[in-house]
């Protein structure tokens, strides 16, 4: 008898435990998946949108990076094409952030006006290809395809 | 023509994989120990074989022959020569001969190593590494060949990418591999325990250096990896929750839980089924990892150029192998059933058996991360990443119970712990504990997981820090000597304990780095001209000129920096803007001062043609202990590994 109820014991806080951990590693799963979407489907977002973080891909269109220094930050557009998206940024845009190439920008499309960007991807190298631009099906020039945004 | 024998060998060192696996099935059929010399032929030629194949790219590299594409694409005649031996394994095909190649040293090496010893094993070893080269062979020479030329020859190569020229991007990628590569030989003896039904604690005594080695290599490979990502890519962390970060954890998670869970085996014969899962899943997984990076399915700085034919491929081949390992598994394990069942909830078996625990949760965790938006993106085409946030909120539990169990496991008796031995190991360390979390309270430290682990390190140093103390009088009275050489000698009398013990202060070092240089890691980015200043975290620098430099092939604009603490003049730092010329490819490289362990870490990510200049300080306390963790744990490692054989109990 003494031997069942302590083999019971074990095994309760095992799984005890284990759900625990469990839970922890499946319930905080859903929110924080980050959706990659494209500059179209930003303008389609309904306000509902607004407090889910998103990765954004596209190319920065030309001309349009203004830096500001107080503090320190950069607007662009954003295009996939068919649609272009404002973006606010506040910080340092990584080292192959340019115009007219592919980057991934990450934050809130908060107002239904500017996406809030609260990360920007850039890459550039002849081993990388931009998977994520040429899934999400942005036309861009072979040369460009050289290119992937990375985490 | 060199590059030509090179591929030659290549060819035929796959042939000899197949000799291999030849021999091992008629080695088995036929009991006759000639067809196990025949594969231990083939093993050690494929070896020799091998290290002319490395030897010819090697010479590509360095006598810069971009006839052969590989070359052409992972190097330039601007290039310095220590990042042209680097190169090699800067890219795909290169990495895979590397990969293939340490495999093939380390069977040559456990082939004459265990041949008198283990003979009944060897069929299978033979077996299981020639099959295992043969995949990666196979994969070499049909959809990955670094020997192939083109035409017409490039003028000059590209470049390599400037972020991988770093003195440790080049020992990153060997270690790794030597991590991953050197658990197929515990795996090996593994299948042969399962295949041949000799099912007894040997192949793990066996096997043990092996295990331990791999973990040091894996491990020196990732912390290698994570202060490279700290200096290099200039965003002042060492660890992103990047898919293929996420790759090589993976393995490591549970090489550690494996690593842990044979002691019980070898000291109560439990976990008999557990163990042989365990080794199959760190092998599986390390398969994996390399399936992850070499692939292209992740996004991440380090995946290489997409190809599916070859990740269908590598997918087919490391289903194959945890399919039969898996299999194998399942069809043995009802005659593995141990007789002997845990006694005590409070034991050492039980907290074994939660760090396994742990360590799979955590596994498992990072598993779900890293995959799930390859299966979403499959199923329903729709791309997600799973960020950072979730995998610290996950980890930070998971890290405080490790910790306590790592406080308590080594003192906790076998079988049941009595309420005597828990007090008398126990009481100090929780004191201490208390005492120390209460200080920090006092000293304003409010963060929750700061509090959480210094409680955790606290008692689990103090309990180590204890143990040592004691067992060095205990000897120093025995022998009468002094307090060191009684600990010297106390050591040396059971060093794999110790040692294990020196690796645990180094993980509790490691993990005050990691709390303090995350949770009190401060930030400041300011725009500013010449002769313009700014404060950060009591520190005040000042930009005093901004002059261009030159390298071998870049050029730079440097910003130099004055830094003052208190209005003491402490160094001049001086962050670099660079392009490399050959690939106009622009980086930022930091510039650190080292202070009270902690780093004062500069960047200066760009400057604009009118003299204005973006300048990112980032304060990271303790982050020193970090690295110097790091070698602790190494430290121990080394000790563990080269401990007197005859100590062995």
């Amino acid at each position: 008898m003494g031997t069942t109820y302590k083999k019971t014991g074990i095994v309760v806080s095992i799984l005890l435990v284990a759900g625990a951990l469990g839970y922890l590693a499946l319930g905080n799963f859903g929110d924080n998946l980050v959706y990659f979407v494209t500059p179209s489907e930003v303008r389609a977002f309904t306000p509902d949108h607004s407090r889910k973080k998103v990765r954004v891909g596209g190319m920065v269109v030309k001309g349009s990076v203004h830096t500001h220094s107080e503090p320190v930050g950069l607007t662009f557009e954003l295009t996939d094409g068919a649609a272009t998206i404002p973006v606010v940024f506040r910080g340092i845009p990584p080292d192959l952030f340019k115009e007219g190439q592919g980057a991934v920008v990450e934050g809130y499309w908060k107002d239904g006006k500017t996406f809030y960007a609260t990360m920007i991807m850039a890459k550039h190298s002849e081993d990388y290809m931009p998977i994520e631009l040429k899934r999400a099906g942005v036309q861009l020039p072979k040369k460009d395809f050289m290119r992937t945004l990375s985490p | 023509m060199i590059v030509e024998l090179g591929h030659f060998a290549v060819v035929i060192a796959l042939v000899l994989s197949l000799v291999g696996i030849a021999s091992a099935v008629i080695t088995l059929r036929t009991r006759n120990v000639d067809w196990a010399r025949v594969g231990r032929s083939a093993i050690t030629l494929i070896f020799v074989l091998l290290a002319i194949g490395m030897g010819a790219l090697v010479t590509a590299f360095i006598t810069r022959d971009f006839s052969v594409a590989y070359v052409a694409n992972h190097s330039n005649s601007k290039l310095p020569f220590f990042y042209t031996v680097a190169a090699v394994w800067g890219g795909h095909e290169g990495s895979l001969l590397l990969w293939v190649f340490i495999l093939s040293a380390f069977s040559t090496l456990a082939v004459w190593l265990h041949w008198r010893t283990q003979p009944m094993i060897m069929p299978y070893l033979i077996g299981v590494e020639s099959g295992v080269m043969f995949g990666f062979l196979a994969l070499i020479i049909f959809l990955s060949n670094p020997f192939t030329r083109i035409f017409p020859v490039p003028p000059d190569g590209k470049d390599l990418n400037p972020l991988l020229q770093d003195p440790a991007m080049v020992l990153h990628p060997p270690m790794l591999y030597m991590g991953y590569v050197g658990f197929s030989i515990p795996f090996s003896f593994a299948m042969a325990a399962l295949f041949s039904g000799r099912l007894g604690e040997e192949w793990i005594k066996v096997t043990q250096r092996w295990t331990i080695f791999a973990w040091l290599c894996l491990t020196t490979g990732i912390l290698l990896g994570g202060y490279w990502a700290y200096y290099e890519l200039g965003w002042g962390g060492y660890w992103g929750w990047d898919p293929v970060e996420n790759a090589s954890f993976m393995p490591w998670l549970v090489g550690t839980a494996y690593l842990h869970s044979v002691l019980v085996q070898e000291k109560r014969k439990m976990f008999k089924v557990w163990n042989l899962f365990l080794i199959i899943v760190t092998f599986s997984l390390s398969l994996i990892g390399t399936f992850l990076v070499r692939s292209g399915v992740l996004t991440s700085v380090h995946t290489f150029a997409t190809d599916p034919e070859r990740g269908l491929y590598i997918l087919m081949f490391v289903a194959t192998v945890i399919g039969i390992a898996f299999g194998t598994l399942m069809m043995r394990s009802n005659t593995l059933k141990s007789q002997i069942v845990m006694d005590s909830l409070v034991s050492r078996e039980s907290v074994f058996l939660f760090n396994n625990l742990f360590f799979l949760v955590a596994t498992a965790t990072v598993f779900l991360g890293t995959l799930y938006p390859l299966i979403i993106e499959t199923l329903q085409g729709a791309k997600v990443t799973v960020g950072p946030p979730y995998y610290n909120t996950v980890f930070m539990p998971i890290a405080i119970g490790l910790l306590f169990l790592m406080g308590i496991g080594p003192y906790i008796p076998w079988r049941k712990a009595s309420t005597a031995a828990l007090k008398k190991h126990f009481q100090v360390p929780t004191i201490a504990a208390m005492v120390g979390t209460l200080l920090l309270l006092v000293t304003g430290i409010r963060s929750a997981y700061a509090l959480a682990g210094a409680f955790v390190v606290i008692f689990a140093a103090t309990a180590i820090v204890l143990d040592f103390g004691s067992i060095a009088r205990l000897y120093a009275h025995r022998y009468h000597v002094n307090v060191v050489k009684g600990f010297v000698s106390a050591f040396a009398h059971n060093q794999r304990r110790y040692s294990s013990l020196v690796t645990h202060l180094g993980v509790l070092v490691l993990v005050v780095g990691i709390i303090a240089s995350t949770i009190y890691q401060s930030e400041k980015v300011v725009s500013l001209r010449v002769g313009d200043e700014f404060m950060i975290a009591g520190y005040h620098l000042k930009l005093v000129k901004i002059h261009e430099v030159e390298g071998r092939n870049w050029i730079a604009k440097e910003g130099v920096f004055e830094l003052y603490r208190d209005g003491e003049f402490l160094t001049t730092l001086r962050p670099q803007k660079r392009i490399y010329t050959e690939s106009q490819t622009p980086t930022t490289e930091s510039a650190i001062y080292a202070i009270n362990l902690g780093h004062v870490f500069l960047t200066m990510p760009d400057v604009s043609p009118d003299g204005e200049a973006v300048a990112r300080a980032v304060i990271n306390p303790l982050i020193l202990l970090v690295w110097s963790g790091g070698g602790m744990m190494g430290l121990g490692v080394l000790l563990n590994l080269f401990r007197p054989r005859k100590k062995d109990a």
